[in-house]
């Protein structure tokens, strides 16, 4: 009966969204406590999914009791239960993040909320079209949620994703509809039996490669694969700290998980096989954005935009995994993926932190702040280094199970590309902590602590204009959930027997042949 | 051609509503207007999954309880679109919520001017 | 050979690392920031100095923390090679820490609690990559130390410096990628990593090509740290850190941890004869002769003391890296000894450098006419090591030489035993200057010197001392052409902050200070400047010189010339005198009785090990 905890994990955030909106009417600070047990709750289901799937492998639930292929299906395996747990850890941390740092409306609960929920539903589904409905119910929670701060940036930006967004949905649908059209199905298992028998027959594998197309550029796009990723540096940047965390940390995640999660199951290693144009595009894709990414992350001068870009080059690394499709290589995806999230919103919240106490934003006023924020400057120095992929951190074990994926597949341009990529990582890290702790003593500014949430830091904008995106007040939980990411990326360096463990099932089936 | 184009005209009609939709999103600087263009493509994915549904001849899935009446046109598509449709309108209302926001910041809503306005 | 699990080399590993958190703490207490890395460095050396004796008796401890990643495991070993050279650092880190007291302190130095903190963990990670026992662990070790020894590069914070530390991250972090690659390389090949005396199998029958592709990934990367060329340029750049840690992380623990790193390749991973056979050996053991002739040549027109001793560095760390490309035991044998051999020597001449510094703020050759009757102890010090470098009989560096020389004749490669020998006379031509004008010379009397002094290929004048009356206004950012005027009672102040001065009007005196009394914190100046005191400069050189001539030193003898100190430490402070002597005795002992001291049996049994399947 442990399979209920699949429902639970999408039902409970989704009802919980309801209820801030509904006790706003009593009182407007209900929506903080509300999230929190909702969170809690989400935790402790992740936790036992994730118990499961470690000891007794996959687990299958049929929503409404209508059995598969006809029925929904929610499943919990190898590759979903990390990024449930992900989403449900980083969720509440963000939690943490928030009770200080705000937005504190309720609606900024409901949308977090419906977010949550919208993530766990595409980690668990096992249907594509139903994959689609969480992609923009997740979408919509986003758009509201980058927008949460009613500054007219973030609109923009707001809408900008929201254009580009649909408009990537919009693909994936049109890919679901063609693999729907050729086969009738649409659960993932049932889906990927048929489309082998399509893709053998003479000429039949254009019909799959497009809907194979359309699919991988939709939720590209998503992920913010370059060139498809113009909305995502704006919505990271003008997002309020807290939404920055939260969707840096999961949103792309989520979607680039989806992505493997596609490729594996529905498409499977064989359609590679017999398809070698799309496993070749698939990496070309992820090679440009590796480098395209990092090289643009290292020109940027404000600090947010920069990891933005990073991520752009760090999803890159991602998609490479999975289209490599080896047993090291998805591993290490998936890895990377739980690796990434953590450190990315570990940074953007000790860049919050820091743009918080000190007004910095740019990599210029993050001058010698390692001696007046030592913890955070700390916490963020161990994360920048585990991004570069410096053992021993989860940064690392994800780059070496991609590596070792891309030397067995003697795909040597990638290989060559994901171990160059600590360079380029290196590249925008070192500037920025070079600046936090060996700038020259005489540039750094010295603006009263009052002074920082009054001008945002930037010297162009205008001293009376309020920076809507900073919290307000550091608290000590905001210095605890940057030093603890930190900690946890350190940790997870070691952990690889259970990913493997986690894994082992999956990779054994996607791979039999 | 001209066959293919007589057979599947829905087909053709879906291409034309889906480039007009895009072609609408990227070149025109009125917000409002790319939501329209985004609209458009929507609709023509639904085209899409409503054409692929159709059978000729085919009748209102329904079974009698006797058996037979086929052939049925396929319910599923019918649903999916359905489902869509919901999800388009809602992101319509929350785009036009921004839309609304951005105008009550800025005063406008040609992107050009916006990427003026905030640049500076 | 006996595996023995025991929780020792793991301790040994971690107890720095706890060291730099309890360093962090004490933070506000300097006095006992300092002595928890007294005892540290002791418990440290304590630790690993209890396996020697199973070690040399045969046994081998191992300690595993578990599966790292699949099928290679997180596990530490000390075996008599990562003994060598885990001893030889946290032998040499407690003299460097107490150095280090006494030339942090006596410099005033800021952040000194980073600086202690970030040493600690060099050392835990240097001792990490000494007992790693398979190619990925060490690499985790080598990223930390990297990582670890980054704050130091840059301790400075001056401009100079954060390109040092930017230049020494993107060519240790580049080296790094390297040796990822070739584990990842080798581990597809073999289908392990782990160090196998002798070599791993797999390798010996793998593709060629691939294994030749591999091993030379290996070989740069690590190449980078031992100051392979032409990947060597961070480590001079990298000498504007305090001098302790050119000490010991850039003459011991990080660039042996390159060598280390090599040796492991060549004799645990592909194993001499393979390494032979693919004949990758010749072409490392190639790298490493053009690398010591070279750097030996560059040496000679350094004026800057830490960076002669830098391009020194490079030259003997090839000496090494020649010794283990070359299969015979006397060879290997040889390279291993010039480990810690090089270390002994490269300390005491680094920590005499240092002293020099802090005591006279006199960094350039150049300036040290005399010196020797102001600190006495410290240029005999100097001496002593300078002729172990160039291979004197007695001190270390003639002990291990000898071995490489034999080894290379009986081999037959008479063009790597020429290398030896010339790069031997080239040590002598660039120690001999520094030690005769100390002694034999005086500040007032000195020659010219007319490699450090005149562009390659020669000037259009003499090199001897000339007025620089009726030059062109234009030339005011060139530097004077003397170093020290013979008649010039007094020297001009080039203190404080005057951005640019005429030279052609007299400076004003400093009468009867140093100028470090004057200045005292003008720790770093121009280690850049290659040719500073020459009128014509060469075009790559001249770019150094306008970056860092606002800042030219105020080094050189006091006006009165340098005042007499006896030979019972009236120089300096004990803190420093006591390491330096510490370290000399430690090379004499080395090259007067090789065998009681441990290290040349640990290498004996490394070497029979290694090549105990091989016949010559």
């Amino acid at each position: 009966m442990t399979d209920i905890v699949l429902p639970l994990l999408i039902a409970v955030p989704i009802v919980a969204a309801v209820a801030p909106l509904l006790l706003s009417l009593w009182s407007t600070e209900t929506g903080w406590p509300v999230a929190t047990v909702a969170a809690l709750i989400e935790t402790g289901l992740a936790a036992v999914l994730l118990r499961s799937v470690y000891l007794d492998g996959r687990l299958v639930h049929e929503v409404g009791g209508y059995p598969a292929p006809y029925g929904i299906e929610l499943v919990g395996d190898g590759l979903s239960a990390p990024i449930v747990a992900l989403v449900a850890v980083v969720s509440l941390g963000v939690l943490a993040f928030a009770r200080s740092a705000g937005p504190r409306r309720n609606s900024f609960y409901s949308a977090y909320l419906l977010c949550v929920g919208g993530l766990m539903g595409i980690s668990i589904t096992g249907d594509l079209f139903n994959m689609f409905v969480f992609l923009e119910i997740t979408g919509i929670a986003t758009y509201a949620l980058v927008a949460a701060d009613r500054s007219g940036e973030s609109a923009i930006a707001a809408l900008k994703y929201l254009l580009l967004g649909t408009t990537g949905a919009s693909l994936f649908l049109i890919g679901v509809g063609y693999a729907l059209i050729s086969t009738g199905t649409l659960n993932m298992v049932d889906l990927s039996v048929r489309l082998a028998e399509i893709y053998t027959t003479p000429g039949g594998s254009r019909v799959v490669l497009a809907s194979f197309g359309f699919i991988a550029v939709g939720l590209g796009l998503k992920a913010a694969i370059f060139p498809l990723h113009t909305w995502q540096p704006d919505a990271y940047t003008y997002a309020p700290d807290t939404v920055t965390v939260f969707i840096a940390a999961l949103a792309s995640t989520v979607y680039a998980y989806a992505l493997g999660r596609v490729v594996l199951t529905v498409f499977t290693v064989d359609f590679f096989d017999a398809v070698p144009l799309a496993q070749d595009g698939l990496l070309a894709l992820a090679t440009v954005s590796i480098l395209a990414g990092s090289a643009l992350a290292a020109v940027q001068s404000e600090v947010k935009r920069m990891f933005a870009y990073s991520s752009v080059a760090q999803f890159g690394l991602v998609v490479a995994a999975f289209a490599l499709a080896t047993p090291d290589s998805v591993l290490g995806g998936v890895i990377h993926l739980v690796g990434h999230g953590l450190m990315k919103g570990g940074l953007f919240a000790a860049a919050a932190i820091l743009a918080a106490r000190h007004g910095a934003r740019t990599v210029d006023d993050y001058a010698r702040l390692g001696y007046r924020s030592p913890v955070v400057a700390a916490a963020l120095g161990v994360l920048g280094f585990a991004l570069v992929g410096v053992p021993p951190s989860i940064g690392f074990l994800g780059k070496w199970y991609v590596a070792l994926g891309a030397v067995r597949a003697e795909a040597w341009p990638v290989a060559v590309v994901v171990f160059l990529s600590t360079l380029f990582t290196l590249v925008y890290v070192a500037r920025l902590l070079e600046r936090l702790y060996f700038a020259d003593p005489g540039t750094a500014a010295t603006p009263a602590p009052g002074e920082a949430v009054t001008d945002g830091g930037d010297e162009d904008e205008t001293a009376d204009r309020v920076d809507s995106r900073v919290p307000d007040s550091v608290s000590v939980g905001m210095v605890a959930v940057v030093v603890l990411t930190a900690l946890v990326v350190v940790a997870l360096g070691f952990a690889t027997s259970g990913f493997e463990t986690l894994l082992d099932p999956v990779l054994t089936e996607v791979f039999s042949q | 051609m001209i066959e293919l184009l007589a057979t599947r005209w829905a087909y053709a009609a879906f291409i034309l509503l889906m480039v007009t939709g895009i072609y609408m999103m990227i070149a025109n600087a009125n917000l409002v207007k790319k939501v329209i263009g985004l609209n458009l493509f929507q609709s023509a994915v639904f085209l899409f999954f409503i054409a692929s549904a159709y059978v000729v001849d085919g009748s209102v899935p329904i079974v009698h309880s006797e058996g037979g009446g086929g052939p049925y046109v396929s319910p599923l598509p019918h649903v999916i679109v359905l489902t869509a449709i919901v999800v388009g309108v809602s992101l319509t209302a929350v785009a036009l919520a921004l839309i609304v926001r951005i105008y009550g910041e800025y005063g406008t809503l040609d992107e050009a001017v916006l990427r003026e306005v905030s640049d500076d | 050979m006996t595996e023995v699990v025991d929780p020792r080399p793991i301790a040994a590993v971690l107890i720095s690392v706890v060291g730099t958190f309890a360093i962090l703490a004490a933070h506000r207490r300097p006095n006992v920031r300092e002595g928890v890395t007294l005892a540290v460095a002791f418990g440290k050396f304590g630790i690993i100095a209890s396996m020697i004796p199973g070690v040399l008796a045969g046994d081998v401890y191992v300690w595993s923390l578990g599966s790292f990643v699949i099928d290679i495991p997180f596990e530490l070993r000390a075996d008599a090679l990562g003994l060598l050279f885990g001893t030889l650092a946290s032998l040499l880190w407690i003299i460097t820490s107490l150095y280090s007291i006494g030339y942090m302190r006596g410099l005033g130095e800021h952040s000194q609690t980073r600086y202690f903190a970030s040493f600690a963990m060099s050392l835990s990670a240097a001792v990490g990559i000494a007992f790693a026992s398979n190619l990925l662990v060490l690499f985790v070790f080598y990223e930390v130390l990297t990582a670890a020894t980054y704050p130091l590069v840059a301790h400075d914070e001056t401009e100079e410096a954060r390109k040092a530390g930017r230049k020494y991250l993107a060519y240790t972090f580049g080296g790094g990628v390297a040796v990822l690659a070739g584990t990842a390389a080798v581990y597809w090949l073999a289908g392990t990593v782990a160090f196998t005396p002798g070599g791993i199998d797999a390798l010996a029958t793998a593709d060629p090509t691939l294994a030749r592709g591999a091993f030379a990934l290996l070989a740069a990367g690590f190449g980078v740290k031992a100051g392979l060329m032409p990947l060597h340029s961070w480590l001079p750049d990298a000498m504007v850190a305090p001098t302790p840690v050119s000490g010991l992380l850039h003459a011991v623990a990080v660039v042996k941890s390159g060598v280390f790193g090599i040796s492991r390749v060549v004799l645990d991973v592909y194993g001499p004869e393979a390494v032979a056979d693919l004949g990758v050996g010749l072409a490392l053991g190639s790298v490493a002769a053009i690398t010591l002739v070279a750097a030996s040549v560059i040496a000679l027109r350094k004026d800057n003391l830490k960076r002669r001793l830098a391009y020194s560095t490079v030259s003997q760390l090839s000496y090494i890296v020649l010794g283990l490309s070359i299969l015979h035991p006397d060879a290997i044998t040889g390279g291993l000894l010039h480990i810690p051999a090089h270390a002994f020597m490269k300390l005491t001449l680094f920590f005499c450098a240092g002293i020099i510094h802090v005591e006279t703020h006199t960094d350039d050759i150049s300036d040290m006419a005399g010196i020797g009757k102001r600190m006495p102890l410290t240029m005999a010090a100097f001496a002593v090591a300078a002729a172990g470098m160039a291979g004197i009989p007695l001190v270390a560096g003639f002990v291990s030489k000898f071995y490489l020389l034999v080894g290379t004749v009986s081999v037959g490669n008479y063009v790597f035993a020429g290398a030896l020998l010339l790069s031997g006379i080239l040590n002598i031509a660039y120690f001999w200057p520094v030690v005769y004008q100390a002694f034999f010379e005086s500040e007032d009397a000195h020659d010219a010197k007319p490699l450090v002094e005149n562009p390659l290929g020669g000037a259009g004048r003499s090199s001897l001392a000339q007025t620089d009356g009726g030059r062109p206004e234009d030339e005011d950012d060139e530097e004077d052409d003397l170093d020290v005027d013979p008649e010039e009672l007094g020297r001009p102040d080039f203190s404080g902050s005057s951005e640019k001065r005429d030279y052609s009007e007299p400076a004003p005196l400093v009468d009867g200070e140093y100028a470090v009394d004057q200045n005292p914190s003008d720790h770093t100046v121009d280690e850049g400047d290659e040719g500073d005191d020459a009128d014509d400069h060469t075009p790559e050189d001249h770019h150094d010189t306008e970056e860092h001539h606002h800042e030219h030193h105020h080094g050189g003898p006091p006006p009165s010339g340098w005042t007499r100190s006896g030979w019972f430490g009236g120089e300096s402070t004990w803190f420093m005198l006591g390491p330096i002597l510490a370290a000399m005795t430690g090379s004499v002992v080395l090259g007067l009785v090789p065998h009681a001291a441990v290290f040349l049996r640990l290498i004996d049994g490394i070497v029979s090990a290694v090549l105990a399947g091989v016949t010559f």
